[in-house]
């Protein structure tokens, strides 16, 4: 069940990641004081949302994945789930760091295996949680650290992040292999 | 002995994984092979990486 799950969160990061990248071809055609200006705007406003200086709403589908979909049975059910909770746009987005990866994907992403990856790498995210809550065999103590990081998690993963997508706008500007 | 050892062992894999930061040192973990490498691939894996993870508890 975890597999499929996990399975079904990198499918759907797969798909979201390779539609961006389908229409970045308008993104990556802007000069590159427009892409890098577009990228460090969102970012501004991302940290400043994430550290709760500036208070706006993210653009979301605002709601659970309905219970229901369980019911479709032991394997349909988890796979539907991790499906539409890995494309990131059937449910609640709670942090900002996934619309700076969007922007970057959008406007760096050089190559098709890079929209893959990115799709693939944001659904093991996704699942990384869950994989070590189970693992773990303590998922109830998993929760309450869950719980007590939850609260820091968000703005600390922005701030690695955003170091990332810095050094992928260094590397279009150095030209370093991708 | 051995055996010991190795309940020890495991016994800390598990104390690392319930712990909800392992992931996010993953991911971080990532960029500074993409730094130390040089490879802007696995800086997009650990940017990617973070950003599911930050949803994490998001259903």
């Amino acid at each position: 069940m975890l597999l499929v799950f996990s399975g079904a969160l990198v499918l759907g990061g797969t798909l979201s990641a390779t539609v961006i990248w389908l229409t970045s071809g308008l993104g990556r055609g802007l000069q590159p004081a427009w892409r890098i200006g577009l990228l460090a705007a969102l970012t501004i406003v991302a940290v400043l949302r994430e550290f709760h200086v500036l208070n706006i709403a993210l653009p979301q589908n605002a709601r659970q994945i309905p219970q229901e979909v369980f019911a479709k049975g032991p394997l349909l059910g988890p796979f539907q789930f991790g499906f539409e909770l890995g494309t990131g746009v059937r449910t609640f987005v709670s942090a900002s760091l996934p619309y700076v990866l969007a922007a970057a994907l959008w406007l760096y992403a050089t190559d098709y295996r890079i929209a893959l990856l990115v799709g693939a790498t944001f659904g093991l995210g996704r699942a990384a949680m869950t994989a070590a809550r189970y693992w773990s065999g303590a998922v109830e103590r998993g929760d309450e650290r869950l719980e007590r990081r939850i609260t820091w998690l968000p703005p600390a993963a922005l701030v690695v992040g955003v170091a990332a997508a810095a050094m992928i706008v260094a590397s279009g500007v150095l030209h370093w292999r991708t | 002995m051995r055996h010991a050892a190795s309940i020890s062992a495991g016994h800390r894999v598990r104390v690392v994984l319930a712990d909800a930061s392992a992931p996010f040192v993953a991911f971080a973990g990532l960029l500074v092979g993409a730094v130390v490498l040089g490879s802007p691939v696995l800086a997009w894996a650990s940017l990617a990486g973070l950003a599911g993870y930050s949803l994490s508890g998001s259903t």
